[in-house]
């Protein structure tokens, strides 16, 4: 339960590994000390996000014990693995990003408003925002999450639970190493402070950093001819 | 029974917005049937004015089940007691009773609290050095258990102290046996003293609390915060006074785009003028010598919609020295409290939750946006903790859950007379998930 001052009692980060999700909950527990349940590999729970039955247990689990104020969605995989083809890449990222991610969501959601209160911190991408030829196969895994984050968000208005999405853009972490680092990329520590943002504002959707709100409608709305030549640079 | 749709409740701090369903029920039949119907898995818990400050009286995902309607008072002049419903309120005993120059031995700062919320927090008034708490005056306890059965306790069960105190988790309190005491009016003979600081103030109550039935000190934690204030002590009186309309109806804080008043400019002003206001002596009416604040209906709007915190704590007699710490605390983070009050406890009750016990009790209102204040109360709680010292909970809307132990050593007793009570988990309450209460 959330206190007076509306601190966490007690959350779950669902990707242990992940470094924007590690980073968000060492600010998180800088003020407090709220139990904190990591699920993942290093984590307090294993979780094959992959399995359907996996899920379920994961969920029962993690409010068998008490109310969750937090759940931190922080999972997913780029789809970039070379040992692998390309089509085994996009079934990857299809079954952790959009199936696995959405139904845990979707599970999560559900217990919340049994509870009547909790938010979910969804971690999209901005690659949702147009299809580029190196990562489309990726940024429709996000698109998809994202927009059934932000029909979920509006379908609980009222019910006390929230959904808030983090659109970070390039972020500097393990899992983009090696890549060419993008314009406005930002630290997995700078990420983290925008997610803080985005669980104190009112609105949905969060962009890291701020001004890529603003990048995102120039490359959405920009003629075909002028994005292709951009995205292949 | 009626209904409602689930909306936004909050406790009187409005530092909660908890969304749960309403029901409301005007006969123990219908209690019944909503116990017996219930079929969520978030429970039910009975509520009244929602006069706690926090969590204590909400319930997020579940059903509150208001008890105001539960109003009938049965006086017994001959036996010198009331059996009242458990939705009477304190006001209403008190003008019932005083019709046959009686009144309630204990009654607390407001007189809008119901008898099963005044049972629920084991609630204390001006006289506790003299009268001890609530259950002191409770001679039987019908309460309506999770079971459907309806048992009647008295002082000799250990349900009876266990529902003491109790925040509404043992069952719902359909009716009450109060002891009342014969007065010769309806009045309190009051006598203030202006003190210049903590020290005096210290002194003063100690030395009134065999003469006074009633003692409690005002004190000005803005400004210097060295706790200059007011010590008002009283008698019950034998001279009669007026009760005019203006006891009964007072006026109402509107809310202004709920923005909050209460800055330490604001605060350290009215503190001057309540400091330097002229001193009461004489006969006071009974009802506004015991809730100076009912006169003013909402008052905890002043505080906007960032809403306030009450912290009360008790310390032990020796153990002064907390007092310089927290005021010195206080000083720095800038935080006036405008509303800080010191009363000396008598012995406790034997309910293992109930809050008062020998010592001195502090009571101070902030208002959430006070920058640093959850860090700092966090910290104090340490410093009360190791000097034996405890919050009382039905104020409480932050304290850490891991310090309950130490505060109430008996909370693993009460623990388990309320599981024997309640297998299912029937009655919760958000501050008892906050908390692990149960």
């Amino acid at each position: 339960m959330l206190n007076g001052f509306k601190s966490i009692g007690r959350l779950a980060l669902i990707g242990s590994g992940s470094e924007i999700g590690q980073a968000l909950v060492t600010k998180l527990v800088a003020d407090n000390s709220p139990e904190v349940i990591l699920i993942g590999r290093d984590g307090d729970f294993g979780l094959d996000i992959t399995n359907k039955a996996a899920r379920e247990g994961l969920v029962n689990q993690l409010f068998g014990k008490g109310d969750l104020d937090l759940a931190i969605i922080a999972v997913g995989v780029l789809g970039n693995n070379s040992a692998k083809s390309e089509i085994e890449n996009l079934l990857d990222a299809m079954d952790v990003n959009y199936l696995g991610t959405v139904h845990l969501l979707a599970l999560i959601a559900e217990r919340m408003q049994v509870q009547a209160h909790g938010t979910i911190l969804v971690i999209s991408s901005f690659a949702q925002v147009r299809p580029r030829n190196d990562n489309f196969a990726y940024g429709s895994t996000k698109a998809g999450l994202d927009f059934y984050a932000r029909g979920l968000a509006a379908k609980l208005r009222g019910t006390g639970v929230e959904v808030k999405i983090l659109r970070p853009g390039f972020v500097k972490s393990k899992m983009t190493a090696g890549m060419t680092v993008a314009p406005f990329a930002i630290t997995t520590e700078e990420c983290a402070t925008f997610a803080m943002k985005a669980l104190k504002s009112k609105k949905t959707v969060t962009w890291a950093p701020s001004l890529l709100k603003y990048v995102a409608v120039v490359f959405a709305t920009m003629p075909a001819a002028l994005f292709r030549k951009i995205s292949q640079r | 029974m009626r209904r409602a749709e689930p909306q936004p409740t909050s406790g009187w701090g409005n530092n909660f917005h908890s969304l749960g369903n309403r029901v409301s029920a005007s006969s123990i039949a219908e209690l019944q049937e909503i116990v017996a119907k219930n079929g969520s898995s978030r429970g039910l818990l009975p509520v009244g004015l929602h006069r706690s400050y926090g969590d204590s009286a909400l319930n997020s995902g579940g059903t509150l089940i208001d008890m105001v309607a539960l109003n009938q008072i049965d006086i017994d002049p001959l036996r010198k007691s009331a059996v009242v419903g458990g939705g009477v309120t304190i006001a209403a005993l008190e003008r019932a009773a005083l019709k046959h120059s009686l009144f309630p031995p204990v009654v607390p700062g407001t007189g809008f609290v119901t008898m099963g919320g005044a049972i629920a927090a084991e609630i204390h008034g001006k006289s506790h050095h003299k009268t001890g708490s609530f259950s002191q005056s409770v001679r039987r306890i019908v309460l309506l258990l999770a079971s459907g059965e309806i048992t009647h306790l008295t002082p000799a069960d250990p349900q009876f102290w266990a529902t003491v105190g109790g925040l509404g988790l043992t069952g719902i309190i359909l009716e009450v046996e109060i002891a009342l005491r014969e007065l010769q009016s309806n009045a309190v003979d009051v006598t203030e003293y202006r003190v210049k600081n903590l020290t005096s103030m210290i002194d003063l109550l100690i030395r009134s609390d065999n003469e006074f039935e009633h003692t409690v000190a005002w004190i000005d934690l803005s400004g210097d915060y060295r706790g200059r204030g007011v010590v008002s002590l009283g008698n019950y009186g034998a001279t009669p006074v007026k009760i005019g309309a203006k006891d009964s109806k007072g006026p109402s804080i509107p809310s202004v785009a709920g923005l909050n008043f209460i800055t330490p400019l604001s605060v350290k002003a009215f503190n001057e003028i309540w400091y330097r206001k002229p001193l009461k002596t004489g006969p006071v009416s009974l009802p506004k010598y015991m809730h100076p604040l009912d006169g003013i209906h909402n008052w905890n709007r002043i505080y906007g919609d960032a809403g306030f915190l009450q912290y009360q704590f008790v310390i032990d007699v020796g153990q002064e020295e907390i007092f310089e710490k927290l005021f010195a605390g206080l000083r720095g983070l800038k935080a006036a409290s405008f509303l800080g009050v010191l009363k000396k406890f008598g012995a406790a009750s034997q309910a293992p939750l109930s809050f008062p016990r020998p010592g001195w009790t502090l009571t101070l209102d902030y208002s959430m946006s006070v920058p640093g204040l959850e860090k700092f109360l966090r910290e104090f709680d340490q410093e009360l903790v190791s000097r034996g010292g405890r919050i009382y909970l039905i104020k409480d809307s932050r304290v850490e859950a891991g310090l309950l132990p130490a505060m109430y050593p008996e909370l693993n007793r009460w623990r388990e007379i309320r599981m024997a009570m309640d297998p299912n988990q029937l009655w919760q309450s958000d501050q008892a998930r906050r908390l692990h209460l149960c």
